[in-house]
């Protein structure tokens, strides 16, 4: 067993993230990566002399980029995914973990909701796709509801499998301690299923994101998705290509975002 | 730590040195309880009609084979599980499942909310039982003192080792100010200097405090310097198999009547102490 | 009552008030107000998942599964080699994982104009697709199952005095593999959901085609009916994965067990 000082030390160099980092790789290294496949990129071009709509030059695709930032559509457009993102996101979030940690506390309805959330579970958010077209057409509703949909289903099942992998021992203490089972629920195996739930919820954006973008794909009158297509449509492989970029860019973003605002009080 | 006379009609603000007004545990015993864990199709038997009597304010020792049950009759008496038959009872009534307020325990896993520093960890019993936030943390400081971890107040579980973090669980179930004392193999994963001096300072809080305690152990020595009685259990599914009364005398360490009650301990447990070793 | 016909019994309960409720759903939104003008109830929607088996659901199926098949593969593969490459040399690690980190919240809707401007409209595009989805999953499963050895595993290796392939061969490739092993049951679902999305678009064949086809023609019944289909074909895959994975590795039982 450790000796005590010996263990403070080692649980701070634990906190601290300790590596054999050269100074500035954590940077370099990756914009190296970039460079690289850009080189690539640009040397396919030239050597298998592709046409601009078949494959268009890194430079290309700079310029794209450029144009786009500079147009209002663009801004409106990014706006209106976000906003049907975020609307969506926060709802499913917020369900999946209410759904997921009641799965969790009550054996009954556990029980009775798996099937029915199971089932659900395998029809993918895509495969919504048309029917909610059907039903809400271009309207905001039908992709926020998709986006919630898809965040919800991915929220349930890791706060429900979280929940139950707490430790036992916590539950005894809190128990001991006095806890109703109200209190156990929220103040003990929430905030110790926590860092596992905020992951998810990580995972959970990826998801939601990229079903926003496939849903405006399929029947909607604004936002990336259909930039991204009108772009397809006339052949501006330059377009399509910066309009990629944002797309990752923001879904970056906003899964970097969740993780700076988990870490800080999440970190055990 | 500060000295206070307790006074009549002062609040009972438990710290080591000073006992609150609400002193001395109660009685508590064990009727026949024998227990069984079903997994799938395996019933795993691992009480079998097991009675003792921890009479108010003494300290049993449970000693015995690993996995012989004792942590069982822990929780039991802590309200943690039903009995599958017999009775614990505490202070002449049937203990109840759910939180007991008399009630301090130490699990073998220190259990520590890890988003919690230490004194946090300390402070939150009190609180849940109606203490102030401010009180609470007094009390807890002072018994992180008690258990010599005063300067790692604001640590977090993850930066604790093993022994830390159970001192930390003992301190909380001890600021409890607890009737009813229950500790599971506290001192297991501590190391034997530490654990010899927290052996010395659980027993003088006890003798102030005086809960009625029951003790999980392997260690015989150990039992034999905190208990007043020792109740050796056999292998599962466990009974008793011997009460073996503690006197004063028998502490000492240096004394034959401490060689002899070893002996008699470890012969309970099948370890014989011949001579020349079988 | 035992625990597992407890279990079944109360799930088959949910169901059915999920059901129930559904059709209580259609009952009251047929008078055509309210967003969801049509919603057709279970009976019609049965009726027409029985119409579409007797007519092209296998063909279709058959088409779907060809594709996932292909795609799921060569992703599981390349996503295994490339994740030992990024996660046993530090450097390309570096260098490459950021850059994969980047792309792949890029849905696979974005590539789908790429792929039909590169491959066309045809196997070789859907393909990609798949594949394409596929390994954006399962690589960050190979690169955790090559870099994240025990240290107890290490220690004793090096006692032991193993050179780098026993090294690999013993410590590495069996947790990769056991890994990529997870990462691939988690893959079946995007990868078949991919395919739905390619076959949106291309609409030449498979269940995503009739699904497209059936929207048009603004049959709600027959659209929650390929949906059906879409989910329970999913699920059947999910559950073979599932039979094969305890078979093969009996210790990852996912525990089931309430006391």
């Amino acid at each position: 067993m450790a000796d005590d000082t010996a263990a403070t030390a080692a649980g701070t160099m634990r906190k601290a993230g300790v590596g054999r980092a050269v100074p500035g790789s954590r940077v370099l290294l990756p914009l190296a990566g970039i460079a690289f496949a850009c080189a690539i990129w640009q040397l396919t071009v030239v050597v298998y002399d592709l046409p601009v709509i078949v494959l268009p030059p890194p430079w290309a695709v700079a310029t794209s980029l450029s144009e786009l930032v500079r147009s209002a559509a663009f801004w409106r457009d990014v706006g209106v995914s976000l906003f049907e993102f975020v609307c969506g996101y926060a709802l499913g979030t917020i369900a999946g973990i209410a759904v997921g940690a009641l799965m969790a506390e009550s054996r009954f309805f556990r029980m009775t909701a798996t099937p029915v959330i199971e089932s659900l579970r395998f029809i993918v958010p895509f495969a919504w796709i048309p029917l909610t077209v059907l039903w809400f057409g271009t309207s905001y509703t039908g992709k926020i509801l998709l986006v919630a949909y898809a965040v919800f289903f991915v929220m349930t099942v890791s706060t429900a499998r979280s929940v139950m992998h707490v430790d036992p021992t916590l539950t005894r203490v809190g128990t001991m301690l006095g806890m109703s089972r109200i209190e156990l629920a929220l103040r003990v195996h929430l905030r110790a299923a926590a860092p596992a739930i905020a992951s998810a919820a990580r995972a959970a954006a990826a998801v939601g994101w990229i079903a926003v973008v496939a849903a405006e794909y399929v029947g909607a009158s604004a936002g990336l998705g259909v930039l991204i297509t009108n772009a397809a449509t006339s052949l501006q492989t330059g377009h399509v290509l910066a309009g990629m970029v944002v797309i990752g860019l923001i879904g970056a973003g906003v899964s970097g975002l969740i993780r700076r605002l988990s870490r800080s009080r999440l970190d055990y | 730590m500060t000295t206070q006379m307790p006074g009549a009609g002062s609040e009972s603000r438990a710290t080591p040195a000073n006992p609150g007004t609400t002193s001395g545990g109660g009685d508590l015993a064990f009727e026949k309880i024998s227990h069984r864990y079903v997994n799938g199709s395996r019933r795993t038997e691992v009480l079998n009609e097991v009675s003792f009597n921890v009479p108010a304010g003494s300290v049993a020792c449970v000693v015995g084979p690993s996995g012989c049950g004792k942590s069982t009759l822990l929780a039991l008496a802590a309200g943690l599980q039903p009995a599958s038959s017999g009775v614990v009872r505490w202070d002449g009534k049937p203990v109840r499942l759910g939180p007991n307020p008399d009630l301090g325990m130490a699990f073998q896993q220190p259990g520590l909310f890890p988003w919690m520093t230490v004194r946090q960890n300390v402070a939150i019993g009190l609180t849940t039982r109606g203490r102030s936030r401010a009180e609470a943390r007094r009390i807890a400081d002072d018994f992180l003192l008690a258990v010599g971890l005063h300067d790692f107040q604001d640590a977090y579980p993850n930066q604790l080792s093993g022994g830390m973090a159970q001192r930390v669980g003992i301190a909380r179930a001890l600021a409890l100010n607890p009737r009813l004392l229950l500790l599971d193999e506290p001192f297991a994963a501590v190391d034997a200097f530490t654990r010899l001096k927290l052996q010395q300072e659980l027993k003088s809080l006890l003798k102030r405090y005086r809960p009625t305690v029951l003790f999980v152990t392997h260690d015989v020595s150990e039992a034999i310097l905190l208990g007043d009685v020792i109740v050796a259990m056999s292998q599962r599914p466990a009974t008793v198999q011997r009460i073996i009364p503690i006197e004063h005398a028998d502490r000492n360490r240096a004394s034959p009547a401490y060689a002899r009650k070893l002996a008699e301990a470890l012969e309970c447990l099948g370890i014989r102490s011949d001579a020349d070793g079988a | 009552m035992t625990g597992r016909i407890r279990a079944w019994t109360l799930g088959a309960c949910g169901l059915g008030a999920a059901l129930i409720g559904w059709w209580l759903l259609s009952l009251a939104l047929a008078g055509g107000g309210g967003v969801i003008s049509r919603l057709p109830p279970p009976f019609a929607v049965g009726a027409k998942l029985i119409a579409y088996a007797r007519t092209d659901l296998a063909a279709d199926l058959l088409a779907s599964l060809k594709v996932f098949a292909a795609g799921w593969v060569a992703g599981v593969i390349l996503a295994t080699i490339a994740g030992v490459m990024l996660g046993r040399v530090r450097t390309l690690g570096r260098i490459f994982l950021p850059l994969v980190e980047a792309i792949r919240p890029v849905s696979s809707i974005a590539w789908v104009p790429l792929s039909i401007v590169w491959f066309g409209f045809g196997f070789t595009s859907k393909m990609f697709l798949v594949g394409l989805a596929v390994f954006l999953v399962v690589i960050v499963y190979a690169v955790d199952g090559s870099t994240r050895i025990a240290p107890e595993l290490s220690r004793t290796a090096a006692m032991l005095g193993m050179n780098a392939w026993q090294r690999f061969r013993n410590l590495v490739l069996p947790g990769v593999l056991s890994e990529v092993f997870i990462g691939s049951r988690v893959s079946l679902m995007t990868g078949w959901g991919t395919v739905i999305v390619a076959e949106l678009v291309a609409a030449d064949a498979g269940l995503g085609a009739h699904l497209i086809g059936v929207q048009q023609s603004y049959d709600v019944a027959a659209v929650v009916a390929a949906m059906i289909c879409f989910g329970a074909s999913g699920f059947v895959m999910n559950a073979l994965f599932s039979a094969v994975e305890a078979r093969l590795m009996p210790w990852r039982q996912p525990a089931g067990q309430d006391e």
